[in-house]
């Protein structure tokens, strides 16, 4: 696993300095808040409806124990002893003091973590798949090149002062699990013809108030050329990139307006004009330095299947119940991987509590190898369990309160803060989300219903990904009152799509028991119980599912 | 993007709130142009001097950040149409009361 390494030592600790005297300055009062600003911000601070936020970097979602247990030591000392995790793999703090902030960024760069690049128009997190290294469907484990590019990026002069914030997210090959065609790039670890593995290149995909699918500029690049083309994608981003406009500036604007063709040939030609000397070039042994730091973990010589886990599933429905949705396969026979869900009815999807990451640190600590990762749907894998071990994580999950079984089901819903804690929102997100968990709580139905993913966002702005839901939210202000819009037909997946807009939005309380006639109309309508929501929505379109929603019969 | 309040005519009594710039709480401007965490001892303002106060707290940047006018009654209820962002503001988060100013601070 990547350990912080020298690289981010001295520059962490630098940054915490600085933010130390900009904060001490802004407190005496020689700093104006204006200028003050854009300093807390590259420092991941942000002011939200009741207070500071802190957003922290975990570069790729990858956690381990030391780390989870530093973030609830913050979470119990600063804030009020919980955290929210986000889709871009982060977690943020809702309600740290500015006067403890420097505190803060000193304890996290003791535990090998930071705020640098959670805000700002620079190269932000660089997301990937929670199973990386674990997938039983991955071409190769994509966390190197992840690592790779957060090294290349982190205070690249060229690169942090870019038109508008620039998300890459990286994927292993097999089924995208990291939403690769909704970020600015997306990359995606294939073999060429020859058999060599290098990267399908996918730009100009992004959410917010334009939402894009982004298209695929390079069928395969090779590795040792990776970043010299990263690179060729930023400079014509930067010299063509909107600055006039805020919402206008994104990448996809600009690939939208010079259209796939017109961009790839800028990129290319621009690639191709890289004299050698200003080529980044990545050698081998660079490479194999940072593989090394993913190196798996030794697997036992387990066996394919458990005795132990398929006597308790048969003899524990619950657990049996729970493996079902939150037990993934994983590459090595005789492991899995788990899905910790952080979506019990009725909490704030993403939060948990002090108490629960010292207790999924503790887990992890002594049943897997002391891995943890950030999902972007807000939850949390255990990447590698031994099948053996199973029962015995269940049982520790679920005396945290852990064990909700209802990984990508309709409750285990994606939402931003929203108007409960967030600055720039329409609507409530939360309680639209716990309501419609209330609506669903019956496990059975849940089960007769089957995979579906619904998102929130209070806002355009997207952050609850609620266009590549199968079903999205999005609230609305209509002169004071909170109003949802809902979406259909969207994914996240390796055929991303945008959700189309069913119609004029509704009310809070009418959101769940519409979205129950929806569902009630699916199970009517589908052409076997293994027909998924999506797939009985891309047979038929949207038209039947509009029906239920406004409530005729 | 919503950051932005709505504007408020001269007549509408308004109150002035903003952040504490140290902690980051919601603050009230009071009539004693002193800053409080309690909305009932905000200060109702119309016109010119509602002006005049919001330029105070503008400079007053070591104690708030960000101040603006919200829309109350006479009496210092919260009105108008954000109405719900301010109340939440006011009372802290409608999902977990714990965490929000009914459960105490810290
Ligand atoms: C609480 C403070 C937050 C602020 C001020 C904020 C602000 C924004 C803004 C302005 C955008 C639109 C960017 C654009 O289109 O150029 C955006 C997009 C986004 N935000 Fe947030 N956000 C916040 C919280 C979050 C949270 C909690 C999450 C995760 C749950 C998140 C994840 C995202 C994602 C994934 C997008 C996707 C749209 C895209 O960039 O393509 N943000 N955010
Ligand atoms: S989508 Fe809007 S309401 Fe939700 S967190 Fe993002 S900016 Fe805030």
């Amino acid at each position: 696993m990547y350990r912080y390494d020298e690289f981010d030592e001295g520059l962490v600790r630098q940054r915490a300095r600085q933010f130390r005297g900009q904060v001490e300055r802004r407190l005496a009062g020689e700093l104006p808040e204006e200028h003050f600003k854009p300093l807390r911000l590259q420092n991941g601070v942000y002011l939200q409806l009741h207070a500071y936020m802190l957003r922290v970097a975990i570069p790729y979602g990858q956690l381990d124990g030391a780390k989870l247990r530093g973030l609830a030591e913050i979470a119990d000392r600063y804030d009020k002893r919980y955290g929210h995790f986000t889709t871009r793999q982060n977690i943020q703090f809702n309600w740290i003091r500015l006067e403890d902030m420097p505190e803060v960024l000193d304890r996290l760069a003791d535990f090998g973590m930071h705020a640098i690049q959670t805000s700002g128009n620079c190269i932000r997190n660089v997301t990937s798949d929670p199973f990386a290294g674990a997938g039983a469907d991955e071409v190769e484990d994509p966390r190197p090149w992840c690592e790779i590019i957060r090294q290349w990026s982190t205070f690249h002069p060229e690169f942090s002062h870019l038109p508008r914030k620039f998300k890459i997210a990286v994927s292993g090959g097999g089924h995208d699990r990291a939403a690769i065609r909704v970020h600015d790039i997306g990359l995606d670890l294939k073999r060429n013809s020859e058999g060599e593995i290098g990267f399908e290149v996918i730009c100009g995909g992004g959410l917010g108030r334009t939402p894009h699918v982004g298209v695929t500029v390079r069928e395969w690049i090779s590795k040792p050329d990776l970043l010299s083309y990263l690179e060729a994608i930023m400079r014509v981003y930067n010299r063509h990139g909107r600055r006039d406009n805020k919402y206008k500036a994104r990448i996809k604007i600009l690939v939208n307006e010079l259209g796939e063709a017109g961009f790839r040939k800028l990129v290319e030609e621009e690639f191709a004009a890289q004299h050698e000397s200003e080529k980044v070039v990545l050698p081998q042994t660079e490479i194999n330095r940072i593989e090394a730091y993913f190196a798996p973990p030794v697997f036992d010589a387990a066996l394919p299947t458990s005795e132990i886990f398929d006597a308790a599933r048969k003899t524990d429905k619950s657990l049996d119940r729970w493996a079902r949705h939150n037990v993934r396969p994983h590459k090595i026979p005789g492991y899995a991987s788990i899905l910790v869900s952080l979506k019990p009815l009725g909490a704030p999807p993403g939060d948990a509590t002090s108490d629960q990451m010292r207790a999924i640190a503790d887990i992890a600590d002594r049943y897997a190898g002391g891995d943890i990762r950030v999902a972007h749907e807000q939850d949390l894998v255990l990447t590698h369990v031994r099948l053996d071990d199973v029962p015995s994580v269940f049982a520790a999950l679920q005396a945290a309160g852990l064990a909700t079984a209802n990984g990508g089901l309709i409750t285990d819903i994606i939402a931003c803060p929203g108007l409960d804690y967030c600055n720039l929102a329409n609507a409530r997100s939360i309680s639209v989300a716990n309501s419609i968990q209330e609506a669903f709580s019956d496990p059975n139905l849940e089960d007769l219903i089957g995979r579906l993913h619904l998102n929130i966002s209070g806002c355009i702005n997207a952050c609850g990904h609620h266009h590549v839901g199968h079903i999205g939210i999005l609230g609305v202000d209509k002169k004071g009152e909170e109003f949802y819009q809902v979406l259909f037909g969207g994914r996240a997946d390796e055929r991303a799509a945008i959700g189309e807009i069913a119609g004029p939005g509704l009310r809070h309380e009418d959101i769940a028991p519409a979205l129950k006639r929806v569902v009630e109309r699916y199970l009517v309508l589908r052409s076997s119980p293994e027909e998924t929501f999506i797939d009985t929505l891309e047979r038929l379109g949207q038209a039947p599912f509009r029906e239920a929603l406004y409530g005729a019969s | 993007m919503s950051s932005e309040r709505p504007k408020l005519g001269p007549d509408i009594p308004k109150a002035i709130t903003g952040w504490n710039s140290r902690t980051g709480r919601v603050i009230y401007l009071t009539a004693d142009r002193n800053w409080s965490e309690s909305l009932s001892e905000a200060c109702v303002m119309t016109g010119d001097e509602a002006q005049e106060a919001l330029r105070f707290a503008s400079t007053d940047q070591v104690r708030v950040s960000d101040p603006y006018f919200m829309q109350v009654t006479q009496d210092g209820l919260i009105s108008g149409r954000e109405t719900l962002r301010e109340t939440i503001r006011a009372r802290g988060p409608t999902n977990h009361p714990m965490f929000g100013k009914q459960g105490g601070d810290l």
